[in-house]
């Protein structure tokens, strides 16, 4: 199964089971850990899952569309890694994928 | 006089009235209370309810439409009865919807829906709603007031979320009188809560959108219909056309009595308190944080249910599997340990968002993002187009001494009707023409040809209600007419049927069937 490593708002990192076809917001919620509200459920309607992909995955994760540009617009803690996690969809080609749970806006 | 706390929730007509002095009464129990005698637990703590909602593990959401203080269709046993809630799922009243469902079944249908609700898409839509909101207000403000909650709110959010689903639009008019004749959810007669009627709409709508899935499968186009027919899982396998026709009904259900009564209950607030109207009127970009507002103090749905499946904790509190629990949103939204004077209305409360009057987690209501743009839109138009709205007193008593009629229902919370005065806005002008939908042409009834039933053309329903045509179905497929799932398909023939399940429904077995129909004498009317 692929893997995820998380680093929470409180800087501790965690590596994640990620089975394929669940989003990142998903397998962080599953796990228990609480920093993200995921307000919206996944949707794209909001900013609550943002995170900070590690600058070596950037490529790799499927590119950003108009709306979550947008959504991410509207954070203070947007970076040029920022994405929402319930647009990245896990699967084995991601396994190793590091991301950090943005600071709460 | 009975003790408020020891009053029945599910049917007691005064707590309908003002369920938010019970949720009160009972919070001051403890976040988690048990009701004198009952089989179920009622969670009004707002920390306690995300619990449950987030531990999908532990809680099923199979009881959500049923209700907490519906009996369980089992027995539970152990301290792990996950199989026997799946192997008897579809024994739960709304068992095979959306709503209903637990794990990863759940995530990959509820995958479906979410290109459906995207800014973008709510952005492709906006002009429609903008449109059809316009016409509704203007109609009802040229004629110096309505009943708002039938002559506006509940066309307006059907016509809207038929157009997002991309329904026909001869067929619109069908779906709105469907609708409008449909008891609401969780009503307190119980009767009303069977969804097997072959008018309720679910059952209606069903067999519209099986027509258009197996058309939109067939023949693609570029419609919203075609997107969801032809949707694919997140791990890239194919969802049963069933699934799809089920889930865009549901969808159709789930957001019709919502948000039409939110759009009800944010017009009593304009109208009622004090102040509000006028700040609305010189910002109407404040009518966001009323929604929330609204939706925090009197949401649209008031409840919800899970059935633990596990052995589990709510906060200390052990909750062995098979307790059955009431997630009372509405308590939750007025929890003084979360929120400053819950009671009172406060525009502008940091983290309103947070509220749970759409739940949250994994069955977070997906049609969200809708309520909000449709209810802010239309409350728009009525600032834009009156100088000053106010309650009818001469149906509703005057200030300070309203009648105001709530819905019977343990779910919805919402106002039956609400007649509003419009006076109109400096240079107002009507739409020209005509502003309401005229009705569609029905077809003529069916004249009695003597040719009796066949699997072609005769409703499932209307072959059950036949003693001897169902005697026939049973024979043939045995047991079928006591298959709660049969309820969805009584507004199908056998024939559309067959596509869903061709190999129940064979063709050998429905010809086998129409022989013996032929044999009955012709239906008498």
């Amino acid at each position: 199964m692929a893997k995820l490593i998380v680093t929470t708002r409180s800087g501790e990192t965690r590596t994640l089971e990620a089975a394929t076809g669940l989003s990142v917001m998903e397998v962080i919620r599953d796990s228990g850990i609480g920093d993200i509200l995921a307000l919206c459920g996944g949707a794209c309607s909001c900013a609550t899952c943002h995170v900070h992909v590690a600058p070596e995955f950037a490529g790799a994760v499927p590119p950003i569309s108009a709306d979550e540009n947008g959504l991410l617009d509207g954070s203070s803690h947007r970076n040029p890694y920022s994405r929402l996690s319930c647009q990245i969809r896990m699967n084995d080609t991601l396994s190793g994928l590091r991301i950090t749970i943005a600071a709460e806006d | 006089m009975q003790a408020l706390e020891d009053r029945d929730y599910f049917t007691d007509y005064e707590i309908l009235k003002d369920p938010y002095s019970y949720f009160e009464a009972i919070r001051a129990k403890g976040p988690v209370y048990r009701p004198p005698g009952r089989d179920y637990l009622m969670v009004t703590g707002f920390e306690e309810i995300l619990q449950v909602l987030q531990n999908v593990e532990d809680f099923s959401a199979i009881i959500g439409v049923q209700g907490a203080a519906a009996p369980l269709p089992f027995e539970p046993k152990g301290p792990d009865i996950s199989a026997a809630v799946e192997g008897n799922r579809s024994k739960f009243l709304g068992g095979d919807l959306l709503v209903n469902y637990d794990g990863q079944h759940h995530t990959f249908v509820r995958s479906l829906l979410a290109p459906l609700f995207t800014p973008s898409r709510l952005k492709a839509n906006e002009q429609y709603i903008t449109a059809q909101a316009d016409r509704f207000v203007r109609d009802v403000v040229a004629r110096g007031g309505c009943e708002l909650i039938k002559e506006v709110s509940t066309p307006f959010v059907t016509l809207v979320v038929a157009d997002l689903l991309g329904v026909p639009p001869e067929d619109r008019q069908l779906f709105m009188d469907t609708i409008e004749a449909a008891p609401p959810p969780g009503s307190l007669n119980s009767a009303d809560n069977d969804y097997s009627a072959a008018n309720h709409p679910l059952v209606v709508m069903g067999s519209y959108f099986a027509r258009y899935v197996l058309d939109r499968r067939a023949t693609p186009r570029n419609d919203v219909l075609s997107d969801l027919s032809n949707a694919k899982f997140p791990d890239g396998s194919t969802p049963d056309a069933g699934e799809i026709v089920r889930l865009a009904t549901f969808l159709f259900g789930a957001g019709q009595d919502t948000s039409a009564k939110l759009l009800g209950n944010s017009m009593r607030f304009i109208v009622e308190q004090p102040g509000l109207q006028e700040r609305l009127r010189r910002d109407r970009t404040l009518i966001p944080q009323l929604l929330e507002e609204v939706l925090r103090l009197e949401g649209s749905t008031k409840q919800t249910a899970r059935l633990a499946r596990k052995d589990t904790r709510i906060g200390d509190l052990r909750i062995p599997a098979g307790t059955k629990v009431m997630l009372a949103l509405a308590a939750g939204n007025r929890d003084p340990r979360r929120w400053e004077n819950p009671q009172e209305f406060v525009l502008n409360r940091p983290k309103i968002k947070e509220h749970i009057a759409f739940g949250r987690g994994k069955h977070v209501c997906a049609g969200a993002p809708l309520a909000r743009v449709e209810v802010r839109i239309i409350l728009e138009k009525f600032l834009e187009h009156t100088a000053n709205i106010e309650l009818d007193a001469g149906k509703h008593g005057a200030p300070g001494a309203r009648t105001l009629d709530y819905e019977p229902s343990f779910i919805i919370r919402g106002l039956a009707s609400l007649h509003l005065k419009l006076a109109a806005a400096e240079g107002f002008v009507p739409s020209v023409g005509s502003a309401t939908p005229k009705p569609a042409q029905r077809p003529a009834a069916a004249v009695e040809t003597g040719k009796g039933y066949s699997t072609a053309a005769t409703k499932i329903g209307d072959l059950l209600a036949d003693p001897a045509a169902k005697a026939i179905l049973d024979q043939h497929l045995a047991g079928v007419s006591a298959d709660p799932r049969i309820g969805m398909a009584k507004g199908m023939t056998l024939r559309a049927v067959q596509a869903f399940a061709p190999d129940q429904f064979t063709g050998k077995v429905l010809d086998a069937i129409d022989a013996d129909l032929t044999k009955l004498a012709p239906p008498r009317r």
